[in-house]
């Protein structure tokens, strides 16, 4: 279940909402773009429940549409991300190639813990990310790479015949330019 | 002034039927008391094609299609009964019976509920596929009302009476796939939407057990899904 975070959009934000609104209205899939954009500006990449409202308010959208658009799509988020997102792909070909092990040992890597039983229902959908807020683990179904696999994704960059070794040089690689 | 609307004719298992430009088959079969099996479908509410319910077969062609979005056209002849659309209809209401939990026996809609009225029907009194169980919440936030997802069948009646005829708009489906769930608002709680407008029209709309109105005892829940297709004929009559 998800508990979005609250933070209203300050006078700025809703500018910009505003110009997007205004620049997007009328062309077909307006609300997805707009959605997009808005998410695309906010610093941790994430829909924050009180601009959901705003954009709701200003479009003459119901509250439930925007949510019901934002939950379809993985690409929106309701929880701020971290600085770095590593991106495991959990589709069939990774899989047999060992995705699983590499997701297990991201996670340990990052201090987010094993895979407890209660996540397995919704293994499909992982997302996690760290409490210092550097690192977002999260998977996806396919990347449509699967001749690569097993495929990983470190900061839209993607990473091909991935090894834990290899990853855990991507993750330090990161790790050291953010600081 | 409307335009006088074209008359076509079809074949209703093989009966000869007049029928008008637009209707659906299965508004036409409806309106020549014919019966196809629905449960997605409400009269007076935009049709979405979800339950799969309604398919027939339609001469000429192998696929399957479903009454209460296709159109009809002339000359066709349509088949609202077969041991293959039997057997699919099956698999569609199995397939509902699995996914959530459709205990009747403790459930306030049991002896009129239109999923266990359509499974007894159809002679379905075990399932083959396993048990789904999820552990669903139910939302008892509203003064009124209740929403118990275990009975939810995602129809969508709910969502379409709220937006189309109330003008509300507080239900919709978030997620995808096995995790879809019915919503309101932000995923507020149900009684702190702040677009219902405790009209009760979903409660009458849904179908099963997943809506009704607080303090009904198992059986209790008797729902007047009529109202609704009336209160749409009703707004429809020119004054
Ligand atoms: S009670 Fe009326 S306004 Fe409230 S959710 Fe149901 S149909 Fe919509
Ligand atoms: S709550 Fe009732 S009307 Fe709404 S989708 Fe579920 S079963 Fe259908
Ligand atoms: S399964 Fe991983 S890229 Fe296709
Ligand atoms: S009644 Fe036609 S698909 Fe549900």
């Amino acid at each position: 279940m998800h508990t979005a975070s609250l933070e209203r959009p300050n006078a700025a934000e809703r500018a910009f909402i505003d110009q997007v609104i205004i620049s997007r209205t009328g062309h077909p899939g307006a609300l997805l773009g707009i959605l997009e954009s808005v998410q695309e500006r906010h610093p941790n990449k994430y829909l924050p429940l009180e601009t959901l409202e705003y954009i709701a308010a200003q479009t003459n959208t119901p509250l439930s549409r925007i949510y019901s658009v934002v939950t379809f799509y993985a690409l929106f988020n309701l929880q701020p991300q971290g600085d770095n997102t590593i991106c495991i792909c959990r589709g069939t070909a990774c899989h047999t190639r060992g995705s699983r092990n590499l997701l297990q040992s991201v996670r340990l890597e990052l201090g987010l813990g094993l895979e407890d039983a209660s996540e397995t229902s919704e293994a499909d959908k992982t997302l996690l990310t760290t409490p210092d807020h550097k690192f977002t683990v999260r998977t996806v179904a396919c990347f449509g790479q699967c001749a690569m696999a097993p495929v990983v994704e470190v900061n839209h960059r993607i990473c091909g015949h991935v090894n834990e070794r290899t990853l855990q040089r991507e993750i330090r690689t990161v790790e050291r330019e953010s600081y | 002034m409307r335009l006088p609307q074209k008359k076509l004719s079809i074949r209703i298992d093989g009966e000869l039927i007049s029928a008008v430009e637009g209707q659906t088959i299965l508004q036409a079969a409806k309106a020549n008391g014919k019966y196809i099996p629905t449960l997605c479908d409400l009269e007076g509410l935009t049709p979405v094609g979800a339950c799969r319910l309604c398919i027939v077969e339609i001469s000429g062609t192998d696929r399957l299609f479903p009454a209460c979005t296709t159109p009809i056209q002339d000359g066709m002849s349509v088949t609202t009964a077969s041991t293959r659309l039997a057997h699919h209809r099956r698999i569609s209401v199995e397939l509902l019976l699995v996914e959530r939990n459709h205990t009747c026996a403790v459930c306030v809609s049991n002896g009129h509920c239109e999923l266990q009225s359509l499974a007894s029907a159809m002679g379905i009194s075990t399932v083959r596929f396993a048990y789904n169980y999820p552990k669903l919440g139910v939302d008892l936030s509203h003064p009124r009302f209740v929403l118990d997802h275990n009975r939810c069948i995602l129809c969508t009646r709910c969502v379409r009476a709220c937006a189309d005829l109330e003008g509300a708009h507080v239900w919709e489906i978030t997620s995808r796939g096995i995790h879809s769930r019915i919503v309101s608002d932000l995923n507020q709680k149900w009684g702190e939407s702040r677009s219902c407008t405790n009209c009760g029209k979903c409660v009458q709309a849904c179908p099963t057990g997943a809506l009704a109105a607080k303090g009904c005892a198992v059986e209790e829940m008797v729902k007047r899904a009529d109202n609704i297709s009336s209160l749409v004929h009703r707004r429809e009559v020119q004054v």
